[in-house]
């Protein structure tokens, strides 16, 4: 057996050359004796391994709903038309996004085709639950989360009398579309709808059907344009589309005509109250993403509001400096200096 | 005269690109065959990947799966009845490149300068189109026939279950956007698998009408400078074998059986057919 050559971790003592201990220590007595010195290890040789770099990428279009810096970029482009959607959570406002959408997957609405869209992977994520590959057996819709800032749907549609017009479409929480009727100051962050060509209001026609909803919606949902009016918060000449969603649940109750009357209510009390400070309003009946279509088109009437979305709304001049809203707040008349009155 | 012409050929997973290439190698190779491009000689390349393809092809076998990783660049010197002699390039990239472009939003930066060719072969495999269907529709359809559904967990969303229409229109897009935007650009848009779609009696602009109608409204609304046409494409004749699993079919033998193997071929422009596999690239590089 071979013996192990004497080592002093001490990089002073020449032990492993003439055996002597520097510290004058006696070989078996020296703490340092025996121990290997940093010195002595080798160096360890990295084996050559050739690691694969992955390729470099590019990172394309997300094509995600666009924020408002990313919509603002695209409306430059071409003619477009900003659509403000409102409504209280379950209004209806993402099944009639999806449902836009999902019948120009047909072919075209209303004589208005498909051009383009840089919010594919947004669009199908809101269709997603009510198509056949969800592999579910009641259509359903995705809420749109509270308090996140609005975001837009791009679409860009064709129409041979008209050419090209690209349709951005805000997305926001009714939850806080509903907020602003409590407190107007929230009004202030509803970017989407200061840029709004045409707002549309959507009715919840199921809560309309029913007897412990009903009234509440016939007193909120005039609230909400009251909100918009009073903080200013309108477009001038802005189109307003007041639509009534969900067809098939008001088919479908006992009371069809009453809803229809409700309806027809909160349409003339908006009129009464508010038509100067709009280009036009006008009232739809929609059935985006009926749950079923046994009286109901799917689609139904949406093709009619895409045309009211694409119609140009020209500046209706003094519309609205000249005509004030019939109430005014406090606040406000202690504030304005706006239009020097 | 002469010319370079990049090609690119595009097409999401199992659409026929390679089998395009396979058949076209042969074609033009085959003593006799008469068509719009023909064979103007060997340059010093390497033919050998065409000529395996064009083996495979001629056997009546499937083509084996693109490798996912990098592109073959192969390249054919041809010439049009004038003599006017093209050489095209085409890189010939897996399918799985182009679903990644949809469902993960990103793309080799390899992959730029192939994708940024003037002109582009699109295939579609029209046997596997994937329409979107609704629930409701569905329901109602189950519920016509007395069916009940049985209850089964629902699907999150995955973008690769989205409608071929969909991913094939994001694909066009982002070929008309960033680095990959070079401007106005000629589409060949091959329906391929066409045997088995032909049945319905539809022309090829007809059943891009009826079973892509979100991309049929993209490329005629012209918002992205697309100089397209559309065909039907039956590039193998009908169903070949997969040797892998030592599948032997009588239609795979019929199609041996006839005198040339470009007979196998189908080319529908409208309502006219042909064998001749040149016909789009000819179109295509004008």
């Amino acid at each position: 057996m071979a013996t192990q050559p004497l080592t002093c971790s001490n990089p002073d003592c020449s032990l492993a050359s003439d055996g002597k201990c520097v510290e004058g220590f006696e070989v078996e007595e020296c703490p340092h004796a025996g121990r290997i010195s940093i010195d002595d290890v080798p160096a360890t040789e990295e084996p050559e391994t050739q690691v694969a770099l992955p390729e470099p990428t590019i990172a394309l279009s997300l094509g995600e709903p666009l924020d408002r810096d990313e919509a603002s970029t695209l409306q430059r482009r071409r003619v477009s038309r900003s659509i403000g959607l409102i409504g209280p959570n379950d209004s209806g406002k993402t099944s009639l996004v999806a449902g836009v959408y999902d019948l120009l997957q047909e072919g075209p609405v209303s004589g208005a085709s498909f051009a383009g869209s840089s919010t594919l992977i947004g669009f199908e994520k809101v269709c997603h639950l009510a198509r056949a590959v969800s592999r579910r057996t009641v259509p359903h819709t995705e809420r749109t989360s509270r308090g996140a800032d609005a975001t837009f749907f791009h679409l860009d549609v064709h129409q041979s009398e008209n050419g090209l017009t690209s349709l951005f479409i805000g997305d926001r929480s009714g939850e806080d579309y509903l907020a602003a009727i409590d407190q107007i100051s929230q009004v202030d962050q509803f970017f989407e709808i200061r840029r709004a060509d045409c707002i549309t209001l959507l009715v919840n026609g199921e809560h309309l059907a029913d007897p412990g909803l009903r009234h509440e919606v016939r007193a909120a949902t005039p609230q909400m344009i009251d909100a918009l009016i009073e903080a200013r918060a309108i477009r001038k000449g802005c189109h307003l589309a007041i639509v009534l969603t969900k067809k098939d649940s008001v088919l479908a109750s006992p009371h069809a005509e009453r809803v229809q009357r409700d309806f027809d209510g909160i349409v003339a009390s908006i009129n009464a109250s508010h038509a100067a400070c709009f280009g036009e309003v006008k009232p739809f009946v929609i059935a985006a993403s009926p749950r079923d279509c046994e009286q109901v088109v799917r689609g139904e009437g949406v093709g009619d509001l895409l045309l009211f979305w694409l119609q140009a709304c020209p500046p209706a001049p003094g519309a609205r400096e000249d005509l004030r809203p019939v109430f005014e707040r406090m606040i406000d008349l202690l504030t304005d200096v706006g239009d020097g009155k | 005269m002469s010319g370079e012409v990049h090609v690119s050929i595009v097409g999401l997973p199992s659409s026929g690109k390679t089998t395009l290439l396979a058949a076209l190698w042969h074609m033009v190779r085959e003593p006799g065959s008469s068509t719009a491009l023909s064979f103007d000689g060997l340059s010093n390349g390497n033919y050998e990947h065409l000529n395996q393809l064009a083996k495979r092809w001629r056997s009546g076998k499937i083509q084996q799966r693109t490798q996912v990783s990098g592109a073959r660049n192969v390249t054919m010197r041809l010439k049009d009845a004038s003599g006017r002699q093209v050489e095209v390039s085409f890189p010939d990239l897996p399918g799985e490149e182009f679903a990644r472009m949809w469902e993960r939003r990103e793309l080799d930066k390899s992959m730029v300068g192939t994708l940024a060719a003037p002109a582009i072969v699109l295939l579609i495999n029209g046997d596997t189109i994937r329409m979107p269907a609704w629930v409701v529709e569905r329901m109602a359809l189950a519920k016509k026939l007395g069916v009940v559904p049985a209850a089964i967990e629902a699907a999150e969303w995955s973008a690769d279950l989205a409608p071929t229409q969909v991913k094939v229109v994001d694909l066009l897009q982002m070929l008309m956007s960033g680095d990959l935007n070079i401007g106005s650009r000629r589409l060949s848009l091959l329906i391929s698998a066409w045997d088995k779609v032909e049945g319905e009696q539809l022309t090829p602009a007809g059943l891009l009408e009826s079973k892509l109608p979100l991309l049929d409204q993209y490329l005629r609304s012209g918002r992205d400078p697309w100089t397209w046409h559309v065909w039907g494409l039956s590039a193998q004749g009908g169903v070949y074998e997969d040797p892998e699993k030592e599948e032997s079919f009588d239609e795979t033998e019929r199609l041996r059986e006839l005198e040339r193997p470009s007979d196998r071929i189908k080319v529908v422009d409208g309502d006219a057919v042909t064998t001749d596999i040149t016909k789009p690239l000819e179109w295509l590089i004008g």
